[in-house]
């Protein structure tokens, strides 16, 4: 069975001047243990897709479905996607003063244990796994105390959402911009998380602007997306390519 | 709309009387003048004065309470025979009439670094209480307000030179009328730190009027406040820069749900030659459910050059981004909603009483487990 099937995905934008086309028939398919990367110039709707599918407000879908492990995604809250297997890690994680790092892990993990029927973890067991998780990803643990976010440089964000990433174990991952901001070391530590959370059973969509990151995810297709459709597919060959040539020769 | 009053005739001992420098025969004159100024009326705008006029010649109790028997510390009952420091007629008359009513006070005097924290429970209507802090000493000074009737306090506190006060005052009590008055003067170097947390009820009036009467004095003011089920909360604050470079920085937040009503006044006001003054207010609003009403209104007057002032009132709702940030992690949306309202008044919830007031106004805190 495929993890996630995208067909024909129509997806609009709510604007000052009304809806705004972005996506226009986009089809995407994932099966367990692939990474997809996503590539594309600005404005092609690479971050709509990501929004689209996480349920991000101010998104309306016109037309098409969305499936993830058999469950149609459209119809689900955000939270109830991320239930059923869903993460977007942020391109701009928000920081959120008064809401510590732990507490919101907790109620996010509790609240996907008590969805899927599951005992809630220990809090010992528990703070211990995040504290590790968290000096893995070069993450200060004094971090954990701090509001959401709170006063993190960019490159601790995108570090904390790969924690995230490896904390909640979801079945499908939206990296939106992951790399984007980050210096080379970061990039390897981010890159480094990802490679740790991939495996045979769940899949990952890489949206990014750069080649750089796929020299350490190495991904198992790679699709140009324009104009809100994916005009060209192929494996990381065309990543390469795209960096040498632009995307000038495809749209 | 109808001329304010007093409930009755103001008699004053002859030597408060003498020390007021006012004509004492005109006095209930001056305080209805004062009563029925457009600047009072300003300040009672959103809540009715009579109420809280009437209660002022109410009578009056001392204060719970403990740990007075410390070294340098004294507490004692004791006639008004003088204004104290900080005393304003124009600015506040009621305060002003209740000291008068009640005729007598409780003075507290602070005169060596204190080391256990002293509290003062006030369950029905206590009698004014006054605080002078000498040169060099410190005070943590527990305010907690608590029973079900009408209830009116006043506090001053006079800082001396270079000592601190660390104020923490909860007001959490359900009562149908509860009005809470206090008014703090800075000596030179002195600080000054106030964590208030408040609930609303039937309607809870806060004046605060803090004064920097000396070089280089420092306050802090951080309160939270939730007005829920058609409760009320009026909060007034004058901060007042006399002398150059004190700092001064406030921080209020308030949450207003289902009725509440919550009324903001930050007024600061620096006088001619309080150069290198840095004030600093800023006061959040966060409306939830249905018909919440938040007046907020920050008012600067600045008299002089070479300040830093920086003055900021906002009201609105939760944040769609953090809602969507925590949904986007499994968290429903009545969760996230909770946690990020808690966020909220978390920023401003500190101090000693922290623990109480976090119960009561965000619920049980357990960081435990929640099964």
């Amino acid at each position: 069975m495929n993890l996630l099937d995208v067909s024909n995905l129509h997806a609009s934008v709510a604007t000052d001047a009304g809806p705004q086309p972005i996506l226009k028939g986009l089809n995407l398919t994932v099966k367990p243990g692939e990474v997809h990367a996503i590539m594309g110039p600005n404005g092609s709707g690479k971050s709509t897709l990501a929004n689209v599918l996480s349920g991000r407000p101010g998104y309306a879908v016109d037309d098409g479905e969305a499936v993830l492990d058999g469950r149609n995604l459209l119809d689900l809250e955000p939270f109830e996607r991320a239930q059923i297997g869903m993460f977007l890690a942020f391109q701009y994680p928000v920081e959120i003063p008064g809401v510590s790092n732990m507490e919101f892990l907790k109620a996010s993990i509790d609240s996907l244990a008590r969805a899927r029927g599951e005992e809630q973890p220990n809090t010992a067991n528990f703070m211990r796994q995040v504290r590790e998780l968290a000096g893995s990803l070069d993450l200060d643990p004094a971090f954990l105390k701090r509001g959401v976010n709170e006063g993190f440089s960019g490159g601790e964000k995108k570090r904390n959402e790969i924690m995230q990433l490896l904390l909640l174990n979801p079945k499908l991952a939206l990296l939106d911009e992951t790399d984007s901001g980050l210096d080379i070391d970061a990039l390897k530590t981010v890159a480094d998380g990802v490679n740790r959370y991939r495996s045979q059973s769940n899949g990952v969509v890489l949206i990014t602007h750069y080649q750089r990151l796929l020299d350490y995810i190495v991904p198992d297709y790679v699709h140009v997306l324009s104009n809100g459709q994916i005009i060209e597919s192929g494996d990381k060959g065309l990543a390469l390519e795209l960096e040498a040539k632009g995307y000038a020769w495809l749209t | 709309m109808a001329d304010l009053a007093l409930p009755q005739t103001l008699t004053l001992s002859e030597d408060f009387a003498s020390a007021l420098g006012e004509p004492v025969a005109t006095l209930d004159e001056v305080v209805q003048q004062a009563l029925n100024s457009a600047a009072h009326r300003e300040r009672w705008k959103y809540t009715k004065a009579d109420r809280f006029l009437a209660q002022t010649s109410a009578s009056a109790k001392p204060p719970q309470i403990s740990n007075e028997n410390q070294i340098g510390v004294s507490w004692q009952r004791q006639p008004i025979a003088q204004p104290m420091s900080g005393l304003d007629l124009q600015q506040a008359p009621e305060a002003f009439a209740r000291l008068c009513f009640a005729g007598e006070a409780m003075r507290l005097d602070i005169t060596a670094p204190v080391t256990e924290p002293i509290t003062l429970v006030h369950s029905e209507n206590t009698l004014p209480v006054m605080i002078y802090v000498s040169a060099n000493a410190s005070l943590s000074l527990i305010e907690i307000i608590e029973g079900h009737e009408e209830m009116q306090q006043s506090v001053w506190i006079d800082i001396g030179p270079n000592a601190q006060v660390l104020h923490s005052r909860n007001a959490l009590n359900d009562t149908p009328a509860s009005w809470q008055y206090l008014n703090v003067r800075l000596q030179d170097a002195a600080r000054y730190r106030l964590n208030n947390h408040a609930l609303g009820c039937g309607i809870r009036r806060q004046d605060l009027h803090i004064i920097m009467d000396g070089q280089g004095a420092e306050a802090k003011l951080v309160s939270a406040g939730m007005v829920d089920n058609k409760a009320a909360l009026d909060q007034q604050i004058t901060m007042e820069h006399r002398q150059p470079k004190g700092h001064s920085e406030q921080t209020i937040h308030n949450i207003v749900a289902n009725g509440g009503k919550c009324t903001f006044n930050g007024r600061i006001h620096i006088h001619e030659g309080a150069s290198g003054t840095d004030a600093q207010l800023s006061n959040k609003n966060l409306g939830m459910g249905d018909n919440a009403t938040i007046n907020t209104k920050p008012e600067l007057e600045i008299y002089t050059d070479d300040v830093s002032c920086s003055h900021g009132a906002t009201v609105g709702t939760l944040s769609k981004e953090a809602l969507f940030y925590l949904t986007s992690r499994g968290i429903d949306q009545t969760a996230a909603q909770a946690l990020l309202s808690q966020g909220f008044l978390r920023q401003c919830i500190d101090g000693p009483l922290a623990a109480t007031a976090l119960e009561a106004m965000i619920g049980p805190q357990n960081t435990s487990d929640e099964h």
